[in-house]
């Protein structure tokens, strides 16, 4: 195992100049570093990591839906050039009022990342300018990437099939009945 | 010589010359919608060489006779394809391409994708495939060929005639529809 | 000469530079899909492109100026043809020249060019605007080495009448291209700016600029500009063969030397890639144009 110099010290020094304001930080594996805060610290602890640690890049902000604690995790992950560090800055939002700063003035190119969280997921950044649509296009359903937005039931109800095709179907058992093959307890499940 | 045409043997004769000139001069609409369309740069270069079966790229809807669909069309596409469709000059002609038009292909449940493009252009020539190589893709042009040569290939003028059908549909699926009646 | 044989001698001229330039066209693409390693699309192939785009049924301009710019073309193409002698010392395939003839050429190379960014500029597609300034920048790029070449054989030779030119390189068994070399090379430079092709096609820029100023000519729009661009395609090689090249006895010598000459610009333009305006009119402004006017110096001493 290589030793985890710089990620430690990353932990730490995050650690000792935020005190609580961080949830969490570990380090997760080699080059990747955890850290957990909230809405109101997102900013400065970004700031703090690309002004004084050197994460110049803003390589990705994502989400996860977690529907059933009811929250969104947003996810900013950072790089360092030098160190080729990472590290995943982990912010929970609130599901039914899903507000989050916008960061645009640091790294620009956040701008394109939050219209698509916006129009995927729904989460308003506070004062983003910008076109409302950047994918989709005339969309008035529940932004598609949430998990409680059911896709089978919006392709059924919009789309028309052509007749003959049976969706879904158990195409391992189709091509197994064919040739008189037997298919393995284990693997029914993913014959999907 | 007392034999004379007559209208409607003169009028097959003309015909005849037509598909013949039609047939044998493919412009293809240079325009790539799904995964599809890199199949296309080795079909027109050296390795497959469409153009020695006349089959030549356009670069603008109004030079173009064929539009290829290379595959699947997100209803944000189809709006552009509509358009480009309707701005080429008749006879015009249209070719689908890859499953993801014929039934959806492995984008049947997606959210965003159209299931079946006869509903919105009238389609000359599916080929199928996912996706087809450029042998199919050669194999659909020359079918293509034939059916004009017989003068069989006639969506543009079943796009005409039934119009209305074919804008019920795509506006369902356009919601913001600002476009004119026919884009010319 | 009545008036019939006049008529006739016009026609049928017009007829061959259609058809031959057409040819030429097709079998530059088949020398290009040569040199790709491809097998080609038959010679006859621009006569199926013509003929299609002829029996389309559908023809949409946006105005009046658009509609008329292939006119302007095809006017181009024909009163450029009309005003060259094909055949040395025949009566019937001079056409119309007459003693001057060569400065009226030059205003009629322009004209064409000039109306037809008017009617591209109509259709107000911004790939034809584009084009259009692009096409204008590079007329004025190839235009002064081109006008400076041909002014130095006027000088030289005392005469602005290409039916002169020939004769007096019939009777002295010799071209002018070896008599005033820098004049010729000057001319042979600036052809494939003539013509568009590589390195000088970023006017048309397939696939950057749609086709850029034909971006919205379609159906018999296009045929027409088809049609003309092979008539004054033969036109501008039967005058260079007519000024450098010592003319032509007959059809067949015409037709032979054009196609040589012809194929001049199409190789060079098959190896080279694309310059942009700027350098494409820094080339034409250096080498062209230093040849035309040693030239013109050469001609004048
Ligand atoms: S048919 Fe296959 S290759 Fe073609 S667009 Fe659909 S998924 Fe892509």
């Amino acid at each position: 195992m290589a030793d985890l110099i710089y990620e430690n010290t990353v932990v730490n020094v995050v650690k000792e100049h935020f005190k609580d304001d961080i949830i969490d930080a570990k380090v997760r594996r080699q080059r990747r570093v955890e850290l957990r805060t909230n809405t109101n610290n997102i900013e400065s602890v970004l700031l703090f990591l690309k002004e004084k640690m050197g994460f110049l890049h803003l390589s990705h902000i994502s989400c996860v839906d977690w529907i059933e604690e009811n929250r969104f995790e947003l996810v900013y992950i950072l790089w360092h050039p030098q160190e080729k560090v990472n590290v995943l800055i982990k912010v929970d939002v609130d599901r039914l009022n899903p507000v989050a700063p916008n960061i645009d003035y640091i790294w620009p190119q956040a701008n394109t990342y939050e219209r698509e969280l916006r129009e995927m997921f729904g989460i308003q950044f506070e004062g983003l300018v910008g076109r409302h649509e950047l994918i989709l296009e005339d969309w008035d359903d529940l932004p598609p990437m949430r998990r409680d937005f059911d896709t089978l039931q919006y392709v059924m109800q919009n789309y028309t099939f052509r007749s003959g095709r049976e969706d879904a179907q158990d195409v391992r058992e189709t091509i197994a009945k064919r040739t008189g093959e037997e298919i393995p307890e284990f693997a029914k499940k993913y014959s999907r | 010589m007392n034999y004379v045409l007559n209208d409607r043997e003169s009028s097959k004769i003309v015909e005849f010359i037509k598909n013949f000139a039609r047939k044998n001069s493919l412009w293809v609409l240079a325009y790539g919608t799904g995964c599809g369309a890199i199949e296309i740069p080795p079909t027109m270069t050296s390795r497959y060489d469409a153009e020695r079966f006349s089959v030549r790229g356009a670069a603008t809807p109004r030079q173009a006779d064929v539009l290829l669909i290379t595959g699947y069309l997100s209803v944000k596409t189809l709006k552009r394809v509509i358009r480009s469709y309707e701005q080429m000059q008749d006879p015009k002609y249209v070719i689908g391409f890859g499953s993801c038009t014929i039934n959806g292909g492995m984008y049947w449940d997606s959210y965003n994708t159209i299931k079946q493009l006869d509903l919105y252009l009238p389609v000359d020539v599916y080929i199928n495939g996912c996706m087809p190589r450029p042998e199919a893709v050669l194999a659909g042009f020359a079918k293509l060929q034939e059916l004009i040569g017989k003068g069989e290939a006639n969506g543009w003028k079943h796009y005409k005639e039934n119009l209305e059908w074919y804008r019920q549909n795509q506006q369902k699926l356009i919601k913001n529809w600002k476009m004119p009646d026919y884009n010319w | 000469m009545t008036f019939w044989q006049t008529l006739g001698a016009v026609l049928l001229t017009i007829l061959i530079a259609f058809i031959s330039g057409l040819f030429y066209m097709g079998i530059r693409r088949k020398v290009i899909a040569r040199i790709q390693n491809r097998y080609g699309p038959p010679v006859y192939q621009n006569f199926l492109d013509v003929m299609k785009l002829w029996f389309k049924e559908s023809n949409i301009h946006h105005g009046i100026m658009q509609h008329l710019a292939p006119l302007w073309m095809m006017a181009m193409g024909v009163s450029t043809l009309l005003f060259i002698p094909i055949v040395y010392n025949s009566d019937f395939w001079a056409n119309f020249t007459f003693k001057g003839d060569i400065i009226l050429l030059l205003y009629l190379m322009v004209f064409g060019s000039l109306g037809f960014a008017l009617g591209a500029g109509q259709t107000g597609n911004p790939n034809s605007a584009i084009g259009v300034t692009r096409g204008l920048s590079q007329l004025v790029g190839f235009e002064l080495p081109w006008v400076i070449a041909l002014i130095a054989v006027m000088i030289q030779y005392k005469t602005t009448s290409l039916t002169d030119l020939v004769a007096w390189q019939q009777q002295h068994h010799t071209w002018i291209a070896f008599e005033q070399p820098f004049a010729f090379i000057a001319a042979l430079l600036v052809l494939p700016a003539m013509f568009r092709y590589s390195p000088y096609d970023i006017v048309v820029a397939p696939s950057e600029l749609a086709s850029g100023p034909a971006s919205e000519f379609g159906g018999k729009y296009m045929g027409l500009m088809m049609s003309s661009g092979s008539i004054f395609m033969f036109a501008k090689l039967a005058l260079i063969v007519d000024v450098f090249l010592g003319g032509a006895t007959s059809w067949l010598w015409m037709i032979i030397k054009t196609l040589a000459l012809y194929m001049i610009p199409v190789l060079w333009s098959t190896v080279n890639p694309r310059y942009r305006t700027e350098q494409a009119i820094w080339s034409l402004w250096r080498w062209p144009l230093i040849f035309a006017v040693i030239g013109l110096l050469i001609a004048t001493v």
